[in-house]
Order: C-alpha cells, then structure tokens, then sequence
C-alpha cells in the first residue's frame, strides 16, 4: 500500500474551509434576516429545550409504567403459583381421605385462601390496566412535540427554496396544518407553579373554595 | 338501581376509554357507550339516553369544554352531569370548568379509587344513587 501523508493538504485547505464556513454563516444569517425568519429561530430555540424536558417525562412516564407492571406481573403470578401448589396439596388430601379432608377443616381453609388469592390477582390485573394511562399522557406529548418538529421542517424547507440557486429550485410542498392542540395537556413539570395543581387533592381544594 | 346507569366515555385516546370504561364496570356500572371526541359524543347524547357523561377536554374537533357548553344550553341534555377527567391541570381550566356546570373534575393520572368516589359523590348529591 502506498504511504500517504494527509497533513499538508489539509493544513493548506484549513484557511479556506474556514472561510466557506464563515461566509455560508453569513448567507445563513442574512438569508435568515432577510426572510424574516430570525424571530422564528428564537422561537424554536426557546422551545428546544421544552421539547426536551417533555421527551424527559415520556421516558420517565414510560419507564414507571414498565415497571409497575412488570411489578405487579410478579405478584399476581406469585399468588397464581401458590394457587397452584394449594389446589395439588388439596387434592391429594381429598384423594387420600376426602371426609378428613373436609371434617379437619382443609378444603373450607383452602376456599378461603383461593378467595384471599384471586382478588389479590384481581387487584394487580386493576393495577396493571391503570398503569396503561401512560398511554393517553405521552400521547398529547408526543403530538406536541412532533408538531414542533414539523414546524421547524417546514420552515427550514422554505428558507432552502428561497436561497437554493435558481436551477435547483424546486417546488415548495403544501403546507402542512398539524392538529394543535388549544390547551397545554399535562403537566410536564408542574413544581413551583403557582397556575397548576400537581394531584387530585389539590383540585378538590381548589373546587371546594369555590363551593362544589 | 344504579347499576342500570348508562354512562357516556369520551375521550380521543381509545386506551383511556377502555381504562375508564372497565373501572366503571368494577364500580358495578356495566353499561356504557363511547365517543373519541366531542362532537360525536354530541350526536349519541341527542340519539340515545344517556345518565352520565365522563369526559376528556383535550381532544380534535370539538373539546371537552365545547361538549361541555353544547350539553349545558340544550334543555334535553343539561340534567345530565358531566364529569371531566383529563390532564388538564391549569387553575383556571378548572375554574372554568365549575362554572360551566361541570359536575366534577379529576385530572389525570388518577386512581380507581378516585373515578369511584367523585362518580358515587355526584351520583349521591344529584339523587340518582
């Protein structure tokens, strides 16, 4: 293989890789103004990091989820395995003397258990259907910042066509019109806010002083 | 008696829906329709009986607080309380939504526990329990 030395070219192209940078900041910069577009990039700039900190709450909510079933998955399968064991027990001592079986009191002990077993798994499957909520929350967050995104496309697509030299001109897209939603949908990071609640207490109170 | 309650869920979010629709069951309230948004939970409540509205307020085409100001001003509809349950958290959302004539307001997330006692409550308070 042949020795190649890279360095001296590249040295020698640096300046001027500077200065095409340099100069394409400056059409940017101009295109941008002339567009009228610089209030827009502040706007999107603000907005960045509020896009980040809702993607922050879609990990967080999507991971309690996780976990609260993957939680309660555990349990009701625990009480199904001692359902499990207590039904073989059972009917072995029913095989071997089924009037000891009932007369000891084994097979009353073991609806009562079987009763105490099954709502507890009633209760984790509840648990696991309410951890499904994450759903409908993530989803109104989603879609905001997805419109956010869409917005930024769209108007960097434009200042594109509007600076792209003539023959590379091509033909602007419709426009796109995202469902935006009027209100603000959850509360992303509500502490401190004065203007929120943070739980249900907080709403009742608040209905309360108002006479509901 | 309050078991023959039939309830109207609406809610954009069809995961929602079946949560709050399978609570009320637990609850012991088994009949109920839904609507994923307000408009067409509009056109149930005009073409079917309904006792009870459980709504979202963030939601396409017609939101909570329009379904909310429809029922409120059509003399057929108004006796019926509707319960928003949404994630709408503002001070003000939920002010506006008392004066409006909401019957109750649970934001989301919330727990079994809590869709049954503010049903029960207003049940309770308007008689129909």
């Amino acid at each position: 293989m042949a020795e190649h030395d890279p360095a001296p070219e590249t040295s020698a192209a640096t300046p001027d890789v500077h200065q095409q940078i340099g100069a394409l900041t400056r059409q940017l910069h101009d295109s941008l103004t002339g567009l009228g577009l610089t209030a827009k990039v502040q706007t999107w700039a603000g907005e960045l990091p509020d896009a980040k900190s809702r993607l922050s709450y879609i990990a967080r909510l999507t991971g309690e989820a996780a976990e609260k079933v993957l939680n309660q998955v555990d349990q009701a399968k625990a009480e199904h395995e001692f359902i499990k064991t207590e039904t073989h027990r059972i009917g072995k001592l029913i095989v071997a003397d089924p009037v000891a079986a009932v007369a000891k009191g084994h097979v009353m002990n073991f609806i009562e258990d079987v009763d105490r077993a099954s709502r507890k798994v009633d209760q984790h499957l509840t648990d696991i259907m309410m951890a499904q909520d994450f759903h409908d929350l993530t989803g109104q967050v989603i879609a905001r910042v997805v419109n956010l995104a869409a917005t930024i496309e769209e108007q960097l697509i434009q200042l594109l066509i509007q600076t792209a030299p003539a023959e590379a001109a091509v033909k602007a897209p419709a426009a796109h019109e995202p469902y935006t939603p009027a209100l603000d949908g959850p509360v992303v990071n509500g502490e401190g806010n004065p203007d929120v609640v943070t739980d249900q207490s907080q709403v009742d109170d608040l209905l309360a002083s108002l006479g509901f | 008696m309050s078991k023959e309650l039939r309830f109207l869920i609406v809610d954009d979010f069809s995961t929602m829906r079946r949560i709050v629709r399978n609570l009320l069951k637990e609850s012991g309230y088994s009949d109920a329709d839904e609507a994923e948004d307000g408009l067409i939970a509009l056109q149930k409540l005009r073409n079917s009986s309904f006792d009870f509205v459980v709504s979202d307020i963030n939601m396409p085409n017609m939101n909570g607080f329009q379904l909310l100001g429809e029922i409120k001003k059509d003399d057929k509809l108004k006796h019926i309380p509707v319960l928003m349950v949404t994630a709408e958290a503002r001070k003000e959302d939920i002010v506006m939504a008392a004066q409006q004539g909401a019957a109750g307001y649970i934001v989301k997330p919330f727990t079994k526990a809590t869709l049954e006692d503010k049903v029960n409550h207003i049940l309770t308070k308007m008689g129909m329990k």
